[in-house]
């Protein structure tokens, strides 16, 4: 045969092949077009067990989670229309509705969770020892990053007292594991994932400076809120009995912990395990509506460090007509099969 | 037309006979050893020395006492885990996938665009600062644009890897056409070949050796990009496996399984385009050199 056509053939033989395997084995029909952003860390935990309790009971779910590897795609994703609604950074989320980005948060994604960490045989001991160390820190719009800056700040010390090193928490474990940081701080898992591993002391938690701290939000698109109000409402009331759900009792938080890890997350379940159960209230899911006094805290500390401007407010940014009242929250009536 | 092709076959044959046949003896020559039996150094040197490179790599993470570099064995138990939950064969047809549809589709553009820009030097004047202002793009910097444009879709990683691998192919087309032999065009014209003609039995025929080689360089640039592709939400592809691992906590293993996958399939890749090489079509091209 000659040269062209054998490789026309091949050609052709080699991505009518491919794309049939790939159709058979990667593509799944996407079960529905309303589709919620999250990622793997213990702050979106309500989005996956949401839809696994939907699964469960009514057989389907109402949205399709869509699962990220980091911020700038999920945020990105959001921009390009493609997700309706995602689980967000709070301050990231003001910053979008200050550019102009039609965005609305309608509910919170958990509460507390996050801890500075240094290795276990450390020297530091206070926020003052982290003089001259290196910490590393989320990006800009991490509420984690906010909230280390205000303790740097109570503790009479400058940014310039330490050396900030900015890293995508899934590195930062093992950064602190090989020393090339002094210390880490970011939300659930990774802080969690050095102290279950054994090399990892918390200088402190963050819900001993800041309780009830707020990081991660469910965020929805206006056109959304207009148009596919009862959708809406569905996730809301989801992700809130969830929360509340996670919240009654350890068993449920550990069969959260097993089918998140193995059918979302993707993850060992003994790291989920670890973060759900030590201590128990390490990271909590009830009282998520949205309040304004922790939102004008989070935009003081935000517009301090310089990433927001100060020119959104608690009504352009947060539509709480969707979330219910904390204390009539009731919990999926799901009792999960496994051990 | 039957003419024409003889003799321009017989110009190429011609050469074959002068320098080819000595080359091709060598070649033989580093196949089997001399009593003509199959050199068994041509896989004993490689398989050596990737041994070695194991050893090497065991003890380094042994020495250093690292529980988290994996060593090979816990890597090897990676892609056997990897295979056990069907994940494997997932992932290397979800990125070979994107890879084959971008890389075709880089071929179907690259080459017609580079062999019209080397051979209609205006159009070359007018279109190469462009080519070379985008060449130097990593396929990481378009990322958000790729997102922006086609969501989440397989569309995103496919545009990316086309992206890396458009360049190379388009680049070496055009100097395909450029540094022809003049004496090739000397000798169409004298029989008078319409410019179709021209194009199809001459042009294409004496840059096509260069052409493949410029293919191989962007299969392995397409192949090279796939984990920066895939960083984009794709539930499925080797470049996921290690993006995903990293969130995984502790397991560096996989990190490295999808590493070791890479490379393999790569290797494996290079391999099948050089079959190419074994068309006469191509290998004259080679042959002269």
């Amino acid at each position: 045969m000659s040269f062209g056509k054998t490789l026309l053939l091949a050609a052709c033989v080699i991505l009518t092949g491919i794309t049939f395997l790939h159709r058979a084995l990667n593509l799944r029909a996407a079960s529905n077009d309303f589709r919620v952003g999250f990622l793997p860390v213990t702050c979106h935990l309500t989005c996956p067990v949401t839809d696994f309790i939907n699964k469960q009971i009514a057989g389907k779910s109402i949205f399709d989670p869509v699962r990220f590897q980091g911020w700038p795609e999920l945020k990105e994703a959001y921009l390009s229309g493609y997700t309706r609604a995602t689980f967000i950074l709070a301050p990231m989320a003001i910053a979008l509705r200050e550019q102009g980005v039609p965005i609305k948060i309608v509910y919170l994604g958990h509460r507390e969770g996050g801890d500075v960490m240094v290795h276990t045989d450390s020297q530091i001991f206070r926020t003052e020892d982290l003089k001259g160390k290196t910490v590393a820190v989320p990006g800009r719009y991490a509420n984690h990053r906010l909230i280390f800056y205000r303790e740097l700040k109570k503790a009479g010390m400058q940014l310039s007292d330490v050396n900030i090193v900015e890293m995508p928490p899934p590195d930062m474990p093992a950064a602190l594991y090989s020393r090339s940081v002094d210390a880490i701080t970011s939300g659930e898992p990774f802080p969690g994932q050095t102290e279950m591993d054994g090399y990892g002391r918390a200088l402190y938690r963050v819900k001993e400076v800041w309780p009830g701290f707020i990081s991660c939000v469910l965020a929805v698109h206006e056109d959304v809120i207009k148009h596919r109000r009862a959708e809406v409402q569905q996730l809301v009331d989801g992700i809130a009995k969830s929360g509340k759900w996670l919240d009654t009792n350890m068993e449920n938080r550990m069969a959260a912990a097993q089918f998140v890890s193995t059918l979302y997350y993707n993850q060992n379940p003994r790291l989920l395990t670890y973060v759900l159960s030590q201590p128990p209230d390490r990271v909590k899911y009830s009282q998520l509506k949205p309040t304004r006094p922790n939102f004008e805290e989070i935009e003081m500390l935000a517009k301090e460090a310089g990433i927001l401007k100060g020119t959104a407010h608690f009504e352009d940014y947060v539509d709480d007509s969707f979330a219910p009242a904390d204390d009539v929250v009731i919990a999926h009536a799901y009792a999960s099969k496994e051990k | 037309m039957r003419a024409i092709d003889d003799v321009s076959g017989a110009a190429v044959s011609e050469e074959k006979l002068v320098s080819a046949k000595p080359l091709r003896e060598t070649r033989a020559h580093t196949r089997t050893s001399a009593r003509g039996a199959p050199d068994w150094l041509s896989f004993a040197l490689p398989l050596t020395v990737a041994g070695f490179f194991l050893v090497l790599w065991h003890l380094g993470v042994r020495l250093s006492g690292s529980d988290l570099f994996p060593t090979p064995a816990e890597v090897a138990r990676g892609v056997i885990e990897l295979a056990q939950r069907g994940l494997l064969l997932k992932y290397i047809v979800a990125s070979l996938f994107r890879v084959s549809w971008g890389f075709a589709l880089a071929v179907m553009i690259g080459v017609p665009l580079g062999l019209m820009l080397g051979w209609y030097a205006r159009a070359f004047q007018a279109l190469n600062p462009l080519i070379q202002i985008f060449r130097p793009i990593s396929p990481i910097a378009w990322i958000p644009l790729a997102i922006l444009w086609f969501g989440v879709t397989d569309m995103a990683p496919i545009f990316l890897i086309f992206l890396a691998s458009v360049f190379p192919i388009t680049v070496s087309a055009i100097a395909a056409v450029q540094n022809m032999q003049p004496v090739y065009l000397r000798a169409a014209r004298n029989f008078g070949l319409s410019r179709g003609e021209l194009f199809r039995q001459v042009i294409l025929r004496a840059s096509l050796p260069q052409i493949i080689t410029g293919i191989r360089i962007a299969l392995g640039v397409a192949w090279l990009v796939v984990v920066a592709a895939e960083m984009i939400a794709v539930n499925s592809g080797l470049g996921y496996l290690i993006i995903d691992a990293r969130n995984a906590g502790k397991r560096y293993d996989l990190v490295v399984a999808g590493m070791v996958m890479i490379g393999l399939i790569g290797l494996m890749l290079d391999l099948l385009v050089r079959q190419l090489e074994k068309f006469d079509e191509v290998r004259w091209g080679y042959s002269n050199r």
